[in-house]
């Protein structure tokens, strides 16, 4: 059982314009159309494994207007971005694109992950999102294999900056 | 067929003579227009004698007020300023009628509707507007015609295509009324669909059981003539008139044919069963099912040996004590003369192999709704006994999943197909009585049990131990070792995910319109709603009539239904069939065109454009020849014959220009003259006014029966004129009464702008509107638009535009 379906919902946490907004972003233009048949969920490899995962609830959540719960929720984070629930959606709703604008948003609230954050400045560093290890690097060399490629993070930087993209990253959350 | 000599023979010497009476409507128009103020306007005007103002014009001191004057004043031309003509025209005609006035010689001024409802706070505008709106409908009058209803013998035969539980019902229904009827089926059996299902819901009666006695009453009525495997191959004529060609495909066998099933037992060929969805085979010469009506074998020859024309194998022949076999039949065509037809084509049902994560055609156990029809079924393949398909045992877990084909926009069809459910809930208790021990699962989005009954067999369902879970298997897997299958899927109503292994899943499949439904359409120049369907005239009030006169719809041609309601529909077609067929002749409302032949150039245009076919071009003659009786009443070909040879009755071109000149008489650079349809946007207007929808009061709207009616002159001659702004309101695309006539509207007001484009004026001063009934909002929006666009147009631009449309003020 996840968090939502525990604390009951109250009226001043409901933002009725909440769905409005989110359909008129890129993504989130068909999120009205869900009924609730619960196929995206059925099909996510990640509620198979998941307690808390259900897109189908974060679709209900963003439905109802219940935007601080739903741009707070760490859940909102676990899609991998398969795409299984947009494609086997019967109501064509973009699920995948739905999270997508919601992490946006979240984002621009500052509700990133730390491990989210920490892979973000590990790209920004090396041009590569996890630090290999020294030993990896020497273990290549004495196989005789060549080094890996050199990022670009610099330009990388400029990039992300001039698209606010670190403004939101680099944001404490609140 | 309207055919008039030119010039016409009006009765120039005989003065005209307007009453006008302008409605308080108690204080709904008196509220907010000074009625007084208008009545003395009207007597201003042009050929009025007499102008009123009364409380109730409907009332019948009212009414008799406007006979009373006919009489005495001599009046000729009757004019009230009241509310809709939708609602009241009828009323006033009959007044007119009743005081020896043709009813065509009495016009409508909406002043309540489209005046003082939608302008409540602004009296002095509302009042000025009122004035303008009772000028307009003088101005009509003044030109008004008397004219007769045509009327048009009607044939007392029908015929109903497609043999399945509701063309029977309609077929007997008629029959028994006493009018002859045709049924036409393309199968070589009527019965249909039901005569598949083994039991129905909610009573879970035998299905073919209680359909056998009414197909084998339609073999044996005297009123019926069965025509089976054939096919309607062409339908020409109109309402009362259908002359209907049908082919009618060899049986090969005759009628002597005493069914006694001894040719099957030699016959070497074996196919699958189509009866049997496939489940079963049946022989090259066979009966599709044991009730089959005609009893009469036939042979497939498609399959047969001797398809080629050569007889290669005569077993069945030899075998035939009766010599009913005959290899050398030939197809032949029947010409059928009828007055009305029902459609009762059916429905076909969804292929589930479009869904690949259910595994249907991949796995075997996986099957559908109507195969499992035939498994329960005891006439069918399996005697009864529900077998999966792997290996012919007894399931112990079955699975049911819903909504498959339907409610779905991507994979399936976007309407709820209406019998699943309950057919689901049924077939889980058909389980569950032979077998009580089986668990039966159904998956499901939302449980729609709304019927009669159908309540407390979801109850019982329940009591029986099926269980419900709420949340669609996103995928069936299928276990290589026992052929077992696992449903995984989210249990939305609990939160939690499931993973459930059964011996056999069954895929509820929606029903979708026939394959076949876009020829019928062609045939009967019907029209279809967006999922497919034929469309009916009305949603509500016409719910059985094709928008073609005469033509009427049954079962799940015009929609998913289940068996009552196909039988429902199918005893009020064959009453509304009867009903044209008892009165023996049908008027036609004097609103088809007048057809002047002397100008006419044989051009064809006319004919393209006309949505009845009630326009064709004689060839041989080189002239347009009209059929009044299937002209709908659109006027669309009026508005494109570009000789002036065609024009519409109570339309006419002379009528609509001088509606458009009282309107840009006074002020025009302030106006929006508007061109609204009868049956959607003069209706949203209407609507906009009982809802009190509040809008400018700057807009004029002049009423066609169909957009298609407005020509590209009036258009012009209201810019030239000076109007501000013209807006062409019609229904929406695929919605229009007359079928299609509003795609032309949408050509020639296109082309118009372009027009005014290229011609340097600003294209938004002719806007175009496609508003449903129910769309009041949608007009009023529009108009608050506009107004803004008026505001804008400059004295300039006026005079620009009335120097390119100039031409239009002259040869009316």
């Amino acid at each position: 059982m996840t968090e939502a379906v525990q604390r009951p919902i109250k009226s001043s946490e409901i933002d009725s314009k909440f769905k409005y907004e989110i359909s008129k972003m890129h993504g989130g233009e068909k999120l009205m159309r869900c009924f609730q048949c619960g196929t995206c969920t059925s099909d996510c490899p990640i509620a198979r494994f998941s307690d808390t995962y259900r897109p189908r609830q974060i679709i209900r959540m963003t439905q109802l207007g219940l935007k601080d719960r739903v741009l707070n929720s760490d859940t909102l984070w676990l899609c991998a971005s398969c795409f299984t629930c947009t494609d086997r959606c019967p109501q064509d709703v973009e699920v995948a694109s739905v999270i997508r604008v919601l992490r946006n948003l979240a984002a621009e609230r500052g509700h990133v992950p730390q491990v989210f954050k920490e892979q973000c400045s590990s790209i920004l560093e090396s041009g590569y999102a996890y630090k290999i290890p020294e030993l990896r690097l020497k273990k290549r060399e004495t196989l005789g294999l060549p080094p890996l490629p050199k990022g670009n993070p610099e330009s990388l930087g400029k990039t992300l900056r001039t698209v606010h993209f670190l403004k939101h990253v680099e944001k404490k959350g609140e | 067929m309207t055919e008039k000599k030119e010039p016409e023979s009006r009765k120039a010497a005989e003065e005209v003579r307007i009453g006008v009476y302008v409605c308080h409507c108690g204080l709904n128009i008196a509220g907010s227009v000074d009625c007084a103020e208008v009545a003395k306007f009207a007597a201003t005007l042009p050929h009025v004698v007499l102008a009123k103002d009364n409380r109730y014009t409907c009332s019948d001191q009212g009414q008799d007020q406007i006979k009373k004057d006919i009489k005495e004043n001599r009046l000729n031309r009757v004019v009230v300023a009241s509310c809709s003509p939708r609602l009241h025209e009828p009323t006033f005609r009959k007044t007119c009628e009743e005081a020896g006035l043709n009813k065509y010689l009495f016009e409508m001024a909406n002043i309540r509707e489209q005046c003082s409802w939608v302008h409540l706070y602004d009296k002095k505008e509302a009042t000025e507007k009122a004035k303008d709106l009772v000028k307009v409908a003088a101005a009509k009058a003044a030109l008004l015609e008397p004219a007769e209803e045509a009327e048009v013998p009607i044939t007392r035969k029908a015929l109903v295509i497609g043999g399945g539980v509701a063309g029977i019902q309609a077929a007997l229904d008629l029959a028994d009324t006493g009018y002859n009827v045709y049924l036409v089926e393309k199968e070589p059996s009527i019965g249909g669909m039901m005569a598949r299902i083994d039991k129905t819901f909610p009573t879970m009666d035998c299905s073919i059981c209680i359909l056998a006695p009414k197909m084998s009453d339609v073999g044996h009525h005297p009123n019926i003539e069965l025509l089976t495997n054939s096919e309607v191959t062409e339908v020409k004529g109109y309402i009362g008139n259908f002359h209907v060609k049908v082919l009618k495909k060899p049986r090969y066998v005759t009628k002597d044919c005493s069914a006694c099933g001894e040719c099957v037992k030699v016959c070497p060929i074996v196919v699958p069963n189509e009866f049997d969805v496939g489940l079963a085979i049946r022989h090259g010469i066979y009966t599709p099912f044991a009730q089959a009506v005609p009893s009469t074998y036939i042979i497939d020859m498609n399959v047969c040996l001797n398809k080629d024309g050569v007889v290669v194998c005569d077993r069945c022949m030899k075998a035939c004590e009766r010599q009913a076999v005959r290899y050398e039949m030939t197809p032949e065509t029947a010409d059928l003369e009828v007055g009305t037809i029902i459609v009762a084509t059916g429905a076909d049902v969804f292929d589930p192999t479009a869904l690949p994560n259910y595994g249907y055609g991949k796995y075997e156990n996986v099957i559908t709704s109507l195969e499992f029809e035939r498994l329960i079924n005891a006439g069918g393949p399996s005697g009864g006994h529900l077998l999966r398909p792997s290996d012919k045992q007894i399931p112990k877990r079955v699975a049911f999943v819903q909504c498959v084909g339907s409610r779905s926009d991507k994979s399936g069809k976007l309407y709820c197909s209406n019998v699943c459910c309950m057919n689901t809930i049924k077939d889980s208790l058909l389980i569950k009585e032979h077998w009580p021990e089986t668990e039966i699962y159904v998956f499901y989005v939302d449980i729609r049990a709304y019927g009669k009954g159908f309540e407390d067999l979801y109850k019982r369902a329940r009591k029986a131990g099926v269980i419900f879970i709420r949340g669609l298997p996103a995928e069936i897997v299928e276990d290589k070792k026992n052929r077992s299958l696992w449903l995984l899927g989210e249990n939305s109503l609990q939160n939690e995910l499931y993973k459930i292994k059964v011996d056999m899943a069954v895929l509820s499949i929606g029903l979708e319109p026939r394959k076949d439904s876009e020829l019928i359409q062609r045939l009967l120049t019907l029209s279809r709603t967006q999922d497919g369907f034929f469309m009916e005239a009305h949603p509500k009030l016409r719910p059985v009539d094709a928008a073609t006169g005469g033509i009427f719809f049954a079962g799940c041609a015009e929609a998913p239904k289940d068996i009552k309601d196909s039988v429902t529909q199918a005893s009020a077609a064959a009453a509304r069939a009867g009903i044209l067929m008892a009165k023996g002749k049908v008027t036609v409302e004097a609103i088809t065109p007048i057809f002047y032949p002397e100008k006419c150039k044989v051009c064809g245009l006319c004919v393209k454009v006309c949505p009845y076919n009630a326009i064709t071009l004689n060839k041989d003659l080189k002239r347009i020849e009209l059929i009044e009786a299937a002209c709908g009443g659109c006027g669309t070909c009026a508005a494109e014959c570009p000789f002036g040879a065609l024009t519409q009755k109570h339309f006419t071109d002379e009528q609509i220009i001088a509606q458009v000149d009282a309107v840009t008489e006074n002020s025009p650079e302030k106006k929006i003259v508007a061109f609204c349809c009868n049956w959607c946007s003069y209706a949203a207007a209407d609507f906009a006014g009982v809802s009190r929808m509040q809008y400018p009061p700057n807009v004029r709207i002049i009423r066609t029966m169909c957009s298609g009616r407005v020509a590209p002159k009036f258009v012009e001659r209201a810019f030239a004129r000076g109007a501000a702004t013209v807006l062409v309101a019609g229904c929406h695309l695929g919605d229009c009464h007359y079928i299609n006539a509003n795609y032309q509207m949408q050509k020639r007001v296109e082309r118009l702008q372009k027009k005014m484009e290229q011609s340097g004026l600003n294209k938004e001063r002719l806007q175009l509107l496609w508003a449903s009934a129910a769309e009041g909002e949608r007009f009023a929006s529009k108009i608050r638009e506009m107004k803004t666009i008026v505001e804008s147009v400059t004295s300039k631009e006026i005079e620009a535009s009335q120097k390119v449309f100039e031409k239009a003020l002259t040869g009316v």
